[in-house]
């Protein structure tokens, strides 16, 4: 249902908008046979670095894989139907929204997971949440970043705010769009470092969370997937967020 | 010390200039840029509708940036909303729109650009006691003077906040930001005061200097460098303000004469300025349309959960943006940060 298609900007505006470069999708989807021959493994994490940086990484240190890191779930939701990889590397909680199983586990300090923390501005958030609005990166869409939330937080009438990148969590205490914002504790430091607000945290009572983790979805490739996830240098499991795989 | 004068420079600067205007001030809409059609764009295909579910009308111009934040509204909404996408020109006319609305009752529309609202302003005068379905505001200058101009409206602000652009400066440079010299003319005082406010949270005091909105190339030139070496600030925000960044020969007798003097970190809010062939802007801080879209699809929901009542809902500050920086010129003068890089959506070297 789209009416009146045929009405065209001006020819200047078209050329300068495209001459900002960064303001095209950032992410399409690509094929998996766009890498040839290789295993193609789908990455959706948030992490501390750019998706476009840890995508590199991973592509100078998996060359035997074709790894495509996706940024947004959406974006991540749709390479999934569209490119169909052979394996998607993220948190356990997004591997079991749609059934998958990890091949592979990622540890940190012998941990299979970590905890979530809940971050305020000035005092943390204690007694009742109901009402509150609660910031989240988006992991799941709409509903299951919403149940989620609720899980971490055992709580059911909570408003959440979802964002895109875990660096969009901060504006939200910024400009007091949000009562708190939920990220692993891991990220405490970087967001610690980035703002001067006073930050207040607690723990959240329904983590611990799954560490990110392999699952293989075409048996034929496990092998050599499993092989190169194994082999990966430490830098670049650190920047996973992990010290070691496991098995599974 | 003055930098060369590319060709290359010249073009960016006139590139920005112009689109500086169209971002930062499209009161006037179409009417103020060259009518000469640009080559066909793919057109835009709703998603197939559904019986019974509610349906969201978005009128926008087809064109790559509003493009990218539809794609990205539509896939969070899809789910939940029929799409009837409204494509607006320089000939739409509010009938049009009256038309589009007639047609498929929207439970709410989303309007993108100041022309676009500006029809939307004038379909209402035309309507005065018919009943408005609520409408969200967004990529247009100064949302918030528009929704005051509307009945039924919110929306999300598309100036990116100074805090936001201050929080990255400090994440990519190794020197401190704690003042931050902001040049500004009448238009933009309120704005600007609300930036403060912002800008104290992060502890970055904003200094603004208000300057005429016929300022010359030679008064600017005095009000940067009162700025630097009066106030002593850290840094310089550029405001997305056609005034302030007229054509080439104005920004290079202006803005560049003094910031290569005074050696100052320059924020900008448009990529092209950043150019390390020809130094000038160190940091761009521009909107990120998909996640625009996203916070734009909260917004709806939210809407959707409180019955529709606009009234009560604010307008939101845009909660995302992408960054250019100049890493040379970071390096060489102000220090980089170890882990800058990492963060850095695009890093000119």
């Amino acid at each position: 249902m789209t009416l009146r298609r045929n009405r065209h900007p001006p020819r200047p505006i078209a050329w300068l908008l495209l001459g900002l470069g960064l303001l095209h999708p950032s992410h399409p989807a690509r094929s998996a046979m766009a890498q040839g021959a290789k295993p193609a493994v789908h990455v959706f994490l948030q992490l501390d670095a750019k998706s476009s940086v840890v995508e590199k990484t991973l592509q100078q240190h998996l060359p035997q894989l074709g790894i495509v890191v996706f940024g947004r779930f959406r974006d991540f939701e749709e390479g999934l139907t569209t490119g169909r990889p052979d394996a998607v590397l993220s948190i356990r909680a997004v591997l079991e929204q749609r059934g998958k199983a990890p091949s592979l586990q990622g540890n940190r300090g012998g941990q299979s997971a970590e905890p979530y923390v809940l971050a305020s501005v000035n005092q943390p958030l204690e007694g009742s949440l109901a009402g509150k609005t609660i910031g989240v990166v988006d992991l799941l869409g709409r509903d299951g970043t919403q149940t989620f939330l609720n899980g971490l937080l055992k709580a059911t009438d909570v408003k959440i705010k979802r964002v895109a990148k875990i660096e969009d969590l901060l504006p939200l205490l910024e400009f007091s769009a949000a009562d708190g914002i939920v990220l692993p504790r891991s990220m405490l430091s970087r967001l610690l470092e980035r703002t001067r607000l006073v930050i207040k945290t607690k723990e959240l009572p329904g983590g611990p969370v799954g560490l990110p983790a392999v699952a293989v979805l075409n048996p034929a490739v496990r092998d050599v997937i499993v092989r190169c996830f194994q082999e990966l240098d430490a830098p670049s499991k650190r920047l996973l967020g992990i010290d070691s795989w496991s098995v599974q | 010390m003055t930098a060369p004068r590319t060709p290359h420079w010249r073009l960016a600067a006139f590139s920005t200039t112009l689109l500086v205007f169209l971002a930062g001030c499209a009161t006037t809409g179409y009417e103020s840029v060259s009518p000469t059609p640009m080559p066909d764009l793919p057109p835009i295909v709703d998603p197939p509708a559904r019986s019974g579910a509610p349906t969201l009308l978005i009128a926008m111009p087809n064109s790559p940036n509003f493009v990218e934040v539809r794609k990205s509204l539509v896939s969070e909404v899809r789910k939940n909303f029929n799409i009837y996408t409204l494509a607006v020109g320089p000939e739409s006319t509010p009938a049009d729109l009256a038309a589009a609305i007639e047609v498929v009752n929207p439970v709410c529309v989303v309007l993108m650009n100041n022309a676009t609202m500006k029809l939307y302003r004038q379909y209402q005068t035309a309507h005065p006691t018919a009943p408005m379905p609520p409408a969200v505001l967004l990529m247009a200058s100064f949302v918030e003077e528009v929704q005051a101009r509307l009945r039924r409206a919110t929306g999300i602000a598309y100036e990116v906040p100074g805090v936001t652009a201050f929080v990255h400066l400090r994440s990519v440079m190794s020197a401190p930001i704690n003042r931050v010299g902001v040049i500004y003319r009448p238009p933009f005082r309120k704005f600007v005061e609300h930036q403060k406010s912002l800008a104290a949270k992060e502890h970055v005091e904003l200094i603004g200097v208000s300057v005429p909105n016929d300022v010359t190339a030679a008064g600017l030139r005095g009000a940067l460098h009162d700025l630097a070496n009066g106030s002593k600030v850290d840094a310089i925000w550029m405001l997305n303000d056609n005034g302030l960044v007229r054509d080439a020969k104005f920004v290079d007798d202006a803005w560049r004469t003094e910031l290569s003097d005074a050696r100052l970190p320059l924020i900008v809010g448009v990529s092209n300025l950043v150019e390390p062939s020809s130094p000038l802007g160190t940091l761009a801080v521009v909107p990120d349309h998909e996640a625009l879209g996203l916070q734009a699809a909260n917004l709806i929901f939210d809407l959707a959960d409180n019955d529709w009542k606009v009234e009560n809902h604010p307008v939101e500050l845009p909660l995302s943006v992408k960054t250019v920086v100049d890493v040379n010129l970071v390096r060489a003068s102000f220090g980089l940060r170890p882990d800058a890089l990492s963060h850095i959506d695009k890093a000119l070297e």
